[in-house]
Protein backbone atom coordinates (compact mmCIF):
# COMPACT_ATOMS: atom_id res chain seq x y z
CA UNK A 1 0.00 0.00 0.00
CA UNK A 2 1.43 3.40 -0.63
CA UNK A 3 1.84 5.55 1.73
CA UNK A 4 3.37 9.25 1.52
CA UNK A 5 6.90 10.33 2.47
CA UNK A 6 9.05 13.41 2.52
CA UNK A 7 12.00 13.68 0.52
CA UNK A 8 15.03 16.04 0.13
CA UNK A 9 16.15 16.03 -3.80
CA UNK A 10 18.00 18.69 -4.89
CA UNK A 11 17.45 21.03 -2.09
CA UNK A 12 13.74 20.93 -2.53
CA UNK A 13 11.29 18.53 -0.53
CA UNK A 14 9.18 16.77 -2.40
CA UNK A 15 6.05 15.04 -1.28
CA UNK A 16 5.43 11.58 -2.68
CA UNK A 17 3.34 8.73 -2.55
CA UNK A 18 5.65 5.54 -2.78
CA UNK A 19 5.59 1.72 -2.06
CA UNK A 20 6.83 0.57 1.44
CA UNK A 21 9.55 -1.72 -1.33
CA UNK A 22 10.15 1.26 -3.96
CA UNK A 23 13.92 2.07 -4.58
CA UNK A 24 15.40 5.54 -4.57
CA UNK A 25 15.51 5.26 -8.70
CA UNK A 26 11.80 4.13 -9.49
CA UNK A 27 10.88 7.22 -6.79
CA UNK A 28 13.18 9.30 -9.05
CA UNK A 29 12.25 8.26 -12.10
CA UNK A 30 8.54 7.45 -11.52
CA UNK A 31 7.51 8.72 -8.51
CA UNK A 32 8.98 12.55 -8.80
CA UNK A 33 9.51 12.68 -12.68
CA UNK A 34 13.56 13.37 -12.56
CA UNK A 35 14.78 11.01 -15.37
CA UNK A 36 18.27 12.58 -15.68
CA UNK A 37 19.33 9.37 -13.34
CA UNK A 38 19.18 6.41 -15.62
CA UNK A 39 18.50 2.52 -15.26
CA UNK A 40 20.20 0.37 -16.69
CA UNK A 41 20.85 -3.15 -14.86
CA UNK A 42 19.03 -2.55 -12.19
CA UNK A 43 21.18 -4.53 -9.71
CA UNK A 44 24.42 -2.60 -8.83
CA UNK A 45 26.12 -3.41 -11.50
CA UNK A 46 26.63 -0.54 -13.89
CA UNK A 47 26.31 2.82 -12.11
CA UNK A 48 24.03 4.58 -14.50
CA UNK A 49 21.64 5.46 -11.49
CA UNK A 50 23.91 6.57 -9.56
CA UNK A 51 23.18 9.99 -6.99
CA UNK A 52 24.50 11.20 -3.81
CA UNK A 53 22.76 10.55 -0.81
CA UNK A 54 24.13 13.62 1.81
CA UNK A 55 26.91 13.94 -0.94
CA UNK A 56 27.90 10.38 -0.51
CA UNK A 57 27.50 8.25 -4.08
CA UNK A 58 25.44 5.30 -3.82
CA UNK A 59 23.85 3.23 -6.55
CA UNK A 60 19.60 4.31 -6.34
CA UNK A 61 18.65 0.83 -7.50
CA UNK A 62 19.69 -0.58 -4.67
CA UNK A 63 18.76 2.06 -1.90
CA UNK A 64 15.39 1.54 -0.52
CA UNK A 65 13.76 5.09 -0.47
CA UNK A 66 12.36 4.42 2.82
CA UNK A 67 15.88 4.39 4.65
CA UNK A 68 16.75 7.67 2.72
CA UNK A 69 14.08 10.05 4.37
CA UNK A 70 16.42 11.80 6.28
CA UNK A 71 18.55 12.00 3.94
CA UNK A 72 19.58 14.57 1.01
CA UNK A 73 19.69 13.29 -1.81
CA UNK A 74 21.44 15.30 -5.10
CA UNK A 75 20.75 14.39 -8.35
CA UNK A 76 22.64 15.47 -12.23
CA UNK A 77 19.16 17.91 -12.23
CA UNK A 78 21.00 19.38 -8.65
CA UNK A 79 24.24 19.65 -10.34
CA UNK A 80 23.74 23.26 -12.06
CA UNK A 81 24.10 26.33 -9.68
CA UNK A 82 22.67 29.58 -10.38
CA UNK A 83 21.71 28.70 -14.04
CA UNK A 84 25.69 27.84 -14.41
CA UNK A 85 26.47 24.39 -15.27
CA UNK A 86 28.37 22.27 -13.20
CA UNK A 87 32.38 22.29 -13.27
CA UNK A 88 31.78 18.71 -14.33
CA UNK A 89 28.90 19.03 -17.09
CA UNK A 90 30.94 21.97 -18.53
CA UNK A 91 33.99 19.57 -18.43
CA UNK A 92 32.31 17.10 -20.10
CA UNK A 93 31.19 18.97 -22.77
CA UNK A 94 34.55 20.34 -23.39
CA UNK A 95 36.65 17.29 -23.44
CA UNK A 96 33.70 15.44 -25.67
CA UNK A 97 33.52 12.46 -22.92
CA UNK A 98 29.51 11.75 -23.77
CA UNK A 99 28.90 9.34 -26.98
CA UNK A 100 25.57 7.45 -26.45
CA UNK A 101 24.99 9.54 -23.08
CA UNK A 102 23.49 7.01 -21.37
CA UNK A 103 26.52 6.47 -18.55
CA UNK A 104 27.39 10.07 -18.32
CA UNK A 105 24.90 11.18 -15.14
CA UNK A 106 25.92 8.27 -12.89
CA UNK A 107 29.26 8.75 -13.76
CA UNK A 108 29.46 12.51 -13.35
CA UNK A 109 27.64 11.78 -9.67
CA UNK A 110 30.07 9.09 -8.67
CA UNK A 111 32.75 11.59 -9.74
CA UNK A 112 31.45 14.68 -8.05
CA UNK A 113 31.85 12.72 -4.41
CA UNK A 114 35.51 11.95 -5.46
CA UNK A 115 36.25 15.99 -6.40
CA UNK A 116 34.34 16.86 -3.28
CA UNK A 117 37.14 14.65 -0.90
CA UNK A 118 40.16 14.87 -3.22
CA UNK A 119 39.96 18.30 -5.81
CA UNK A 120 43.14 17.00 -7.31
CA UNK A 121 43.36 13.43 -7.80
CA UNK A 122 45.24 11.16 -9.71
CA UNK A 123 44.81 9.59 -12.81
CA UNK A 124 44.86 6.43 -11.05
CA UNK A 125 42.44 7.92 -8.34
CA UNK A 126 40.01 9.17 -10.97
CA UNK A 127 39.71 5.35 -12.40
CA UNK A 128 39.31 3.86 -9.07
CA UNK A 129 36.29 6.59 -8.26
CA UNK A 130 34.70 5.72 -11.10
CA UNK A 131 35.16 2.16 -11.04
CA UNK A 132 31.51 1.23 -10.18
CA UNK A 133 30.35 3.15 -12.91
CA UNK A 134 30.68 1.49 -16.57
CA UNK A 135 30.59 3.26 -19.79
CA UNK A 136 29.25 0.41 -22.83
CA UNK A 137 31.01 2.71 -25.33
CA UNK A 138 34.02 1.96 -23.72
CA UNK A 139 35.21 5.88 -24.06
CA UNK A 140 36.83 6.11 -20.65
CA UNK A 141 40.24 8.15 -21.49
CA UNK A 142 37.80 11.08 -22.56
CA UNK A 143 35.56 10.58 -19.28
CA UNK A 144 38.99 10.23 -17.08
CA UNK A 145 40.51 13.74 -19.73
CA UNK A 146 37.32 15.28 -18.42
CA UNK A 147 37.13 15.08 -14.62
CA UNK A 148 40.53 15.86 -14.78
CA UNK A 149 39.60 19.12 -16.82
CA UNK A 150 36.89 19.77 -14.00
CA UNK A 151 39.24 19.36 -11.41
CA UNK A 152 41.46 22.01 -13.26
CA UNK A 153 38.75 24.49 -13.55
CA UNK A 154 37.55 23.82 -10.15
CA UNK A 155 41.05 24.93 -8.67
CA UNK A 156 41.25 28.09 -10.95
CA UNK A 157 37.98 29.25 -10.44
CA UNK B 1 12.50 -5.69 -10.29
CA UNK B 2 10.89 -5.43 -6.98
CA UNK B 3 9.80 -6.86 -3.60
CA UNK B 4 6.26 -6.57 -4.70
CA UNK B 5 5.01 -8.34 -1.68
CA UNK B 6 6.62 -6.38 0.81
CA UNK B 7 3.49 -4.89 3.10
CA UNK B 8 5.43 -2.63 5.63
CA UNK B 9 8.88 -1.23 6.38
CA UNK B 10 9.79 -0.90 9.62
CA UNK B 11 12.86 1.57 11.50
CA UNK B 12 12.89 0.68 14.66
CA UNK B 13 14.96 2.17 17.17
CA UNK B 14 16.09 -0.59 19.96
CA UNK B 15 17.33 -4.23 19.41
CA UNK B 16 13.88 -5.35 21.35
CA UNK B 17 11.44 -4.18 19.03
CA UNK B 18 13.27 -5.51 16.21
CA UNK B 19 12.90 -9.20 18.00
CA UNK B 20 9.04 -8.72 18.42
CA UNK B 21 8.68 -7.68 14.49
CA UNK B 22 10.84 -10.95 13.89
CA UNK B 23 8.72 -12.92 16.40
CA UNK B 24 5.77 -11.22 14.99
CA UNK B 25 6.30 -11.87 11.42
CA UNK B 26 8.40 -14.94 11.85
CA UNK B 27 9.84 -16.25 7.65
CA UNK B 28 7.89 -12.99 6.05
CA UNK B 29 10.35 -10.96 7.78
CA UNK B 30 13.65 -9.19 6.56
CA UNK B 31 16.37 -7.71 8.12
CA UNK B 32 17.74 -5.03 5.47
CA UNK B 33 20.59 -2.11 6.37
CA UNK B 34 22.45 -0.80 3.37
CA UNK B 35 19.82 -2.97 1.14
CA UNK B 36 22.74 -3.89 -1.77
CA UNK B 37 21.80 -7.20 -1.83
CA UNK B 38 18.19 -7.65 -1.76
CA UNK B 39 18.03 -6.71 -5.16
CA UNK B 40 20.31 -9.38 -6.00
CA UNK B 41 18.27 -12.06 -4.06
CA UNK B 42 15.08 -10.78 -5.61
CA UNK B 43 16.40 -10.95 -8.95
CA UNK B 44 17.49 -14.66 -8.55
CA UNK B 45 13.93 -15.42 -7.58
CA UNK B 46 15.49 -15.93 -4.37
CA UNK B 47 13.81 -14.49 -2.14
CA UNK B 48 9.90 -14.85 -1.90
CA UNK B 49 6.55 -13.88 0.56
CA UNK B 50 8.55 -11.04 2.25
CA UNK B 51 6.02 -8.96 3.82
CA UNK B 52 8.45 -6.60 5.81
CA UNK B 53 11.26 -5.34 5.45
CA UNK B 54 12.90 -4.08 9.28
CA UNK B 55 15.43 -1.69 9.04
CA UNK B 56 18.07 -2.06 11.59
CA UNK B 57 20.24 1.56 10.50
CA UNK B 58 18.65 3.69 13.68
CA UNK B 59 19.83 1.06 16.48
CA UNK B 60 23.36 2.65 16.63
CA UNK B 61 25.29 -0.26 15.69
CA UNK B 62 27.29 1.73 13.01
CA UNK B 63 30.59 1.41 15.38
CA UNK B 64 33.93 -0.08 15.66
CA UNK B 65 35.76 -0.72 19.04
CA UNK B 66 39.16 -1.46 19.17
CA UNK B 67 39.33 -3.00 22.24
CA UNK B 68 42.47 -4.83 23.77
CA UNK B 69 41.36 -8.37 23.38
CA UNK B 70 38.72 -8.30 20.11
CA UNK B 71 38.22 -5.27 17.74
CA UNK B 72 34.26 -5.73 17.56
CA UNK B 73 32.54 -4.17 14.45
CA UNK B 74 28.63 -3.52 14.73
CA UNK B 75 26.42 -4.59 11.79
CA UNK B 76 25.46 -1.21 10.61
CA UNK B 77 29.00 -0.22 9.96
CA UNK B 78 30.04 0.81 6.15
CA UNK B 79 32.37 -1.14 4.80
CA UNK B 80 33.91 2.59 3.99
CA UNK B 81 33.87 3.13 7.89
CA UNK B 82 35.99 0.04 8.07
CA UNK B 83 38.17 0.84 5.37
CA UNK B 84 38.84 4.14 7.25
CA UNK B 85 39.41 2.69 10.45
CA UNK B 86 43.35 3.30 11.49
CA UNK B 87 44.13 -0.16 12.55
CA UNK B 88 42.84 -1.86 9.68
CA UNK B 89 44.90 0.64 7.79
CA UNK B 90 48.27 -0.20 10.12
CA UNK B 91 48.04 -3.49 11.55
CA UNK B 92 49.68 -6.18 9.48
CA UNK B 93 47.37 -8.91 10.91
CA UNK B 94 44.72 -7.07 9.77
CA UNK B 95 45.65 -6.58 6.45
CA UNK B 96 43.64 -9.42 4.88
CA UNK B 97 40.61 -6.98 6.10
CA UNK B 98 42.74 -4.30 4.22
CA UNK B 99 43.09 -6.07 1.41
CA UNK B 100 39.37 -7.23 1.33
CA UNK B 101 38.13 -3.32 1.43
CA UNK B 102 40.42 -2.31 -1.85
CA UNK B 103 38.17 -4.01 -3.78
CA UNK B 104 33.99 -2.51 -3.83
CA UNK B 105 33.60 0.67 -5.65
CA UNK B 106 32.96 3.81 -3.85
CA UNK B 107 29.52 3.42 -4.29
CA UNK B 108 29.76 -0.32 -1.87
CA UNK B 109 31.39 1.47 0.21
CA UNK B 110 29.36 4.01 1.19
CA UNK B 111 25.85 2.01 1.58
CA UNK B 112 26.95 -2.14 2.06
CA UNK B 113 27.71 -2.59 5.92
CA UNK B 114 29.66 -5.30 7.33
CA UNK B 115 26.60 -7.07 8.73
CA UNK B 116 24.96 -7.26 5.11
CA UNK B 117 27.71 -8.85 4.07
CA UNK B 118 27.92 -11.49 6.53
CA UNK B 119 24.03 -12.44 7.06
CA UNK B 120 23.76 -11.90 3.06
CA UNK B 121 25.58 -15.58 3.62
CA UNK B 122 26.93 -14.77 0.08
CA UNK B 123 29.86 -17.77 -1.13
CA UNK B 124 30.69 -14.96 -3.55
CA UNK B 125 31.69 -11.72 -1.01
CA UNK B 126 34.76 -10.99 0.29
CA UNK B 127 34.78 -9.83 3.86
CA UNK B 128 33.57 -12.97 4.84
CA UNK B 129 36.77 -15.12 3.45
CA UNK B 130 38.94 -12.19 5.23
CA UNK B 131 37.16 -12.51 8.55
CA UNK B 132 37.27 -16.57 8.38
CA UNK B 133 41.19 -15.87 8.02
CA UNK B 134 41.09 -13.95 11.36
CA UNK B 135 38.87 -16.46 13.39
CA UNK B 136 36.18 -13.80 13.19
CA UNK B 137 32.92 -14.50 14.93
CA UNK B 138 29.60 -12.94 14.71
CA UNK B 139 27.36 -11.61 17.22
CA UNK B 140 23.81 -12.45 16.68
CA UNK B 141 20.73 -11.25 19.36
CA UNK B 142 17.52 -12.67 19.39
CA UNK B 143 14.16 -13.85 21.51
CA UNK B 144 16.82 -15.95 23.72
CA UNK B 145 19.46 -13.62 24.13
CA UNK B 146 22.87 -12.95 22.87
CA UNK B 147 25.46 -15.15 21.25
CA UNK B 148 28.48 -15.25 19.62
CA UNK B 149 28.80 -17.55 17.06
CA UNK B 150 32.41 -18.46 14.99
CA UNK B 151 31.77 -17.73 11.51
CA UNK B 152 32.43 -21.03 10.47
CA UNK B 153 29.75 -22.21 12.23
CA UNK B 154 27.79 -19.08 11.15
CA UNK B 155 27.26 -20.18 7.31
CA UNK B 156 25.32 -23.14 6.42
CA UNK B 157 25.22 -23.24 2.70
CA UNK B 158 24.14 -21.27 0.16
CA UNK B 159 22.20 -18.15 1.22
CA UNK B 160 21.82 -20.05 4.30
CA UNK B 161 23.14 -19.14 7.74
CA UNK B 162 21.93 -20.53 11.18
CA UNK B 163 20.34 -17.75 12.61
CA UNK B 164 17.37 -18.83 14.54
CA UNK B 165 14.04 -17.39 12.87
CA UNK B 166 13.94 -14.22 15.80
CA UNK B 167 17.46 -13.52 15.37
CA UNK B 168 19.61 -10.86 14.07
CA UNK B 169 23.45 -10.32 13.65
CA UNK B 170 24.60 -7.37 15.44
CA UNK B 171 28.36 -7.39 14.50
CA UNK B 172 31.31 -9.69 14.13
CA UNK B 173 34.14 -9.14 16.08
CA UNK B 174 37.83 -10.38 15.44
CA UNK B 175 40.27 -11.63 17.99
CA UNK B 176 43.15 -9.34 18.62
CA UNK B 177 45.82 -12.09 17.97
CA UNK B 178 49.07 -12.73 21.28
CA UNK B 179 51.79 -13.49 19.19
CA UNK B 180 52.96 -11.70 15.39
CA UNK B 181 50.44 -12.29 12.79
CA UNK B 182 50.12 -11.15 9.34
CA UNK B 183 47.14 -11.68 7.08
CA UNK B 184 46.36 -11.28 3.16
CA UNK B 185 43.67 -11.44 1.27
CA UNK B 186 43.41 -11.45 -2.62
CA UNK B 187 40.40 -11.09 -5.24
CA UNK B 188 39.69 -12.25 -9.11
CA UNK B 189 37.53 -10.60 -10.58
CA UNK B 190 36.01 -9.83 -14.25
CA UNK B 191 35.84 -6.25 -13.59
CA UNK B 192 36.14 -3.86 -11.11
CA UNK B 193 32.17 -4.42 -9.83
CA UNK B 194 31.57 -7.95 -10.03
CA UNK B 195 31.37 -10.61 -7.50
CA UNK B 196 34.67 -12.85 -7.09
CA UNK B 197 35.26 -15.91 -9.31
CA UNK B 198 37.81 -16.67 -6.80
CA UNK B 199 38.89 -14.99 -3.83
CA UNK B 200 41.58 -16.52 -0.90
CA UNK B 201 42.34 -15.27 2.75
CA UNK B 202 45.38 -16.08 4.56
CA UNK B 203 46.51 -15.59 8.42
CA UNK B 204 50.33 -16.93 9.41
CA UNK B 205 51.28 -16.82 13.29
CA UNK B 206 54.65 -16.53 13.35
CA UNK B 207 56.47 -17.45 16.39
CA UNK B 208 60.39 -17.62 17.53
CA UNK B 209 63.03 -17.71 14.74
CA UNK B 210 60.07 -16.80 11.84
CA UNK B 211 58.65 -20.33 12.42
CA UNK B 212 54.90 -20.22 11.47
CA UNK B 213 53.07 -21.34 14.51
CA UNK B 214 49.66 -21.68 12.71
CA UNK B 215 48.13 -20.86 9.59
CA UNK B 216 44.74 -20.25 8.33
CA UNK B 217 43.63 -20.70 4.82
CA UNK B 218 40.18 -20.08 3.31
CA UNK B 219 39.03 -19.81 -0.27
CA UNK B 220 35.76 -18.49 -1.06
CA UNK B 221 34.27 -17.39 -4.20
CA UNK B 222 32.55 -20.17 -6.24
CA UNK B 223 34.57 -22.86 -4.52
CA UNK B 224 31.60 -24.09 -2.66
CA UNK B 225 28.04 -23.08 -1.21
CA UNK B 226 29.89 -21.54 1.45
CA UNK B 227 34.03 -20.61 1.60
CA UNK B 228 36.46 -23.32 2.09
CA UNK B 229 38.42 -24.01 3.95
CA UNK B 230 41.92 -25.99 3.28
CA UNK B 231 43.73 -27.96 6.02
CA UNK B 232 46.29 -29.31 3.69
CA UNK B 233 47.62 -26.03 2.57
CA UNK B 234 47.72 -25.13 6.41
CA UNK B 235 49.75 -27.93 7.13
CA UNK B 236 51.86 -27.52 4.59
CA UNK B 237 52.25 -23.83 6.20
CA UNK B 238 52.32 -24.85 9.83
CA UNK B 239 56.23 -25.81 11.88
CA UNK B 240 58.46 -23.99 9.52
CA UNK B 241 59.40 -21.00 7.76
CA UNK B 242 57.53 -19.17 5.18
CA UNK B 243 59.45 -19.20 2.22
CA UNK B 244 59.15 -19.91 -1.24
CA UNK B 245 59.43 -23.83 -0.85
CA UNK B 246 56.50 -23.90 1.57
CA UNK B 247 54.51 -21.43 0.10
CA UNK B 248 54.88 -23.43 -3.40
CA UNK B 249 53.44 -26.74 -1.13
CA UNK B 250 51.16 -25.03 0.22
CA UNK B 251 49.70 -23.83 -3.39
CA UNK B 252 49.81 -27.32 -4.47
CA UNK B 253 48.25 -28.68 -0.91
CA UNK B 254 45.20 -26.52 -1.48
CA UNK B 255 43.92 -28.44 -4.63
CA UNK B 256 43.01 -31.55 -2.58
CA UNK B 257 40.60 -29.33 -0.33
CA UNK B 258 38.69 -27.57 -3.66
CA UNK B 259 36.06 -28.74 -5.96
CA UNK B 260 34.85 -25.82 -7.22
CA UNK B 261 31.65 -24.86 -9.22
CA UNK B 262 31.14 -23.64 -12.57
CA UNK B 263 29.10 -20.95 -13.88
CA UNK B 264 28.99 -18.27 -15.98
CA UNK B 265 32.26 -16.40 -14.21
CA UNK B 266 35.07 -19.43 -14.19
CA UNK B 267 34.98 -23.31 -14.94
CA UNK B 268 35.19 -25.81 -12.07
CA UNK B 269 38.75 -26.40 -13.71
CA UNK B 270 39.72 -22.75 -13.50
CA UNK B 271 38.91 -22.22 -10.38
CA UNK B 272 40.75 -25.01 -9.08
CA UNK B 273 43.87 -24.01 -11.07
CA UNK B 274 43.99 -20.35 -9.29
CA UNK B 275 43.47 -21.03 -6.02
CA UNK B 276 47.05 -22.29 -6.24
CA UNK B 277 47.90 -19.46 -7.68
CA UNK B 278 46.19 -17.11 -5.50
CA UNK B 279 47.09 -18.60 -2.86
CA UNK B 280 50.98 -18.33 -3.62
CA UNK B 281 49.87 -14.41 -4.37
CA UNK B 282 48.43 -13.80 -1.00
CA UNK B 283 50.84 -15.97 1.26
CA UNK B 284 53.61 -13.77 0.05
CA UNK B 285 51.88 -10.36 0.15
CA UNK B 286 51.09 -11.91 4.00
CA UNK B 287 54.88 -12.05 4.35
CA UNK B 288 55.80 -9.38 2.79
CA UNK B 289 53.56 -7.52 5.29
CA UNK B 290 55.99 -8.56 8.40
CA UNK B 291 58.80 -7.31 6.64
Amino acid sequence: MKQIIELDINDEVHELAVEPYDSLLRTLRDRAGLQGTKKGCDSGGCGCCTVLVDGKAMYSCMTMVMSVQDKKITTVEGLPEGGELDPLQQAFIDAGAVQCGYCTCGIMMASKQLLNENPNPSEAEIRKGISGNLCRCTGYQKIVEAIQLAAAATKNG
Amino acid sequence: MALTSVQSFYSPEDNKTVIELLDKHEDSALIVAGGTFLHGLVSRGLLSGIEALISIQKLGLNKIDVGKGAISIGATTLLGQLKGCPQVQQESWLGAIKDAMEYPPVQIMNSGTIGGSISSSCPFFDFPVSLLALDGSVQAEGGSGSRDIPLQEFFAGLFENSLASDEFVTGVSIPVPSKSSTSAFIKMETNANDLAILNVGVRLTMGDAGICDEARVFVGGGVGESPVRSPSAEAALTGGAVDNDAIDLAGQAVLADVDPLSDHRASADYRKAMSGVLLKRALKSAMQRLS
